[in-house]
């Protein structure tokens, strides 16, 4: 396997920033050796060197895909640290429900967005209909849009599908949720259409603008900013508190902070949960 | 060198035989059932790693039944299937339904130990990812209540900042006023 220079790594870290935002640690040579080995050799390429002038030169980006596959991580699962769900259950939802009945008229179902804003493989957007549909049971009186975003192509593109391998699944999913919500098909358990239905997937890099998707009275954005430098942080967290609906609620992740990022956001607790509102 | 705990499930007794004593003699730990039916009260009742069961076999259970007990039961059992040479797609549908791999008869144990060292290792590597995982939600919960904890302390310092600030611009107030009652919502 092709060695990496440490021209190499500045190079490739500059890069990789401009395109994604994540900024590696550039003392870490096993990282890039062990994401970029495969793909170099994959594509035929000597070296790290020859792995950016391709990327850089493809007009239809299909190696700078590739890359952000290989360099994000992808680490997630479901249900993650439970308590933001039972927050969603016991207080969020019932919150932004009761606001958005009293709001909307008798004729128009009441309308509820989530925003899963670093999806990944879809874990946390599908653990949030779950709760919803075990939490609402008939969805048709209300209008409920569940958004999951990610940077990476195959994360999204497995989000989409919905199907999960027998690690995968086993992770944070009890026995009788596995059983309710997926069918084993072809040896991977995939989740149910009922399930599915609720919710859409696209790419979306965080370090452009994302006005265009609108006001979310939820917005999870767990465990991506810690790839981010200070200065994107606050420019991040800035947008997505433009993003959010009146009283609408934050949920980052669960050892992540706010503080000396973004004043705009107040902390509240409730039980054993923290979430964020706009002051 | 095996650390395997194996149910062999098949009606032929003279293969039932063999399986034992040749998986015995590498050290696996070995029970074996005559049918689905027995084999399907054995797992019930204890974990096993493996399952090797024949896919056909008379007495209403076969080993896709057997295979569906299992995945029901504990989705870490694995199960690798034995199949005449007629029954290679009822295998592979099998494959789909979640079990690990599949033999054709008649047995090439060699064949068989490499199958259950496979499983061995992603067993190994499992339990290893399984304890890292461990390793790292214990951190993360420390870490995560702490944090926590300093967000709403400082949230509420913050707060408290706000509200002297509001008080010292009140410019229409005596200075000596403002100050005191400036300390006052520290307390002071
Ligand atoms: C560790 S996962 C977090 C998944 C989930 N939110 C959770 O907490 O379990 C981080 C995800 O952030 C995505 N990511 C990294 N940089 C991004 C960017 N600039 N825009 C959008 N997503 C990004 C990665 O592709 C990865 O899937």
């Amino acid at each position: 396997m092709a060695k990496i220079t440490p021209n190499e790594i500045k190079i490739l870290s500059k890069y990789i920033y401009d395109i994604s935002g994540i900024a590696l640690d550039q003392s870490k040579t096993y990282l890039f050796e062990t994401r970029f080995g495969k793909l170099i050799e994959a594509e035929g390429l000597a070296n790290y060197s020859e792995l950016y002038s391709k990327a850089k030169s493809e007009p239809r980006k299909t190696l700078e895909k590739k890359i952000i596959d290989a360099i994000t991580t992808n680490e997630t699962l479901f249900f993650r640290d439970t308590g933001p769900f039972e927050l969603l259950r016991h207080k969020i939802l019932p919150e932004v429900i009761d606001a958005g009945t009293a709001k909307s008229s008798k004729l128009l179902p009441t309308a509820i967005k989530i925003w899963s804003s670093a999806c990944s493989t879809g874990q946390e957007l599908f653990s949030i209909a779950i709760i919803i549909k075990e939490l609402l049971g008939d969805l048709k009186k209300y209008n409920i849009k569940l958004l999951g975003t990610d940077i990476s192509d195959a994360a999204i593109a497995q989000a989409s599908y919905g199907a999960y391998n027998k690690f995968e699944i086993e992770r944070g999913l009890a026995r009788d949720k596995l059983q309710k919500y997926f069918t084993l098909t072809n040896g991977n358990w995939k989740i149910r259409d009922e399930i599915r239905a609720m919710v859409n997937f696209k790419k979306l890099n965080l370090m452009l603008p994302f006005g265009a998707l609108g006001k979310f009275d939820i917005i999870f954005c767990r465990n991506v900013a810690i790839y981010f430098n200070l200065n994107d942080r606050k420019k991040l967290f800035n947008k997505l508190a433009d993003s959010l609906a009146p009283n609408g609620f934050l949920i980052i992740g669960s050892t992540e902070s706010l503080t000396g990022v973004c004043p705009r956001f107040v902390p509240k607790r409730h039980l054993k949960s923290i979430f964020y509102q706009v002051r | 060198m095996g650390s395997l705990k194996i149910l062999a499930v098949d009606d032929d007794p003279v293969t039932r035989m063999l399986i034992k004593k040749k998986l015995i003699k590498e050290d696996y730990e070995i029970e074996i059932a005559e049918n689905g039916v027995k084999a399907i009260e054995l797992i019930n009742n204890t974990f096993f790693d493996v399952v090797l069961t024949d896919l056909m076999m008379p007495g209403g259970v076969d080993g896709i039944g057997v295979l569906e007990a299992v995945k029901k039961k504990n989705s870490q059992t694995e199960v690798i299937l034995i199949t005449g040479f007629a029954s290679v797609e009822n295998a592979i549908e099998a494959m789909k339904k979640g079990a690990a791999d599949y033999l054709q008869k008649p047995i090439n144990f060699d064949e068989l130990f490499l199958r259950l060292q496979k499983i061995e290792n992603l067993i190994k590597l499992a339990k290893n990812a399984g304890d890292l995982r461990e390793a790292m939600s214990v951190t993360e919960d420390n870490a995560g209540h702490t944090i926590q904890n300093l967000e709403l302390k400082v949230g509420e310092l913050q707060n408290q900042l706000y509200e002297i600030e509001d008080i010292l611009l009140k410019y229409d107030l005596d200075p000596q006023d403002r100050i005191e009652s400036a300390l006052k919502t520290i307390g002071a």
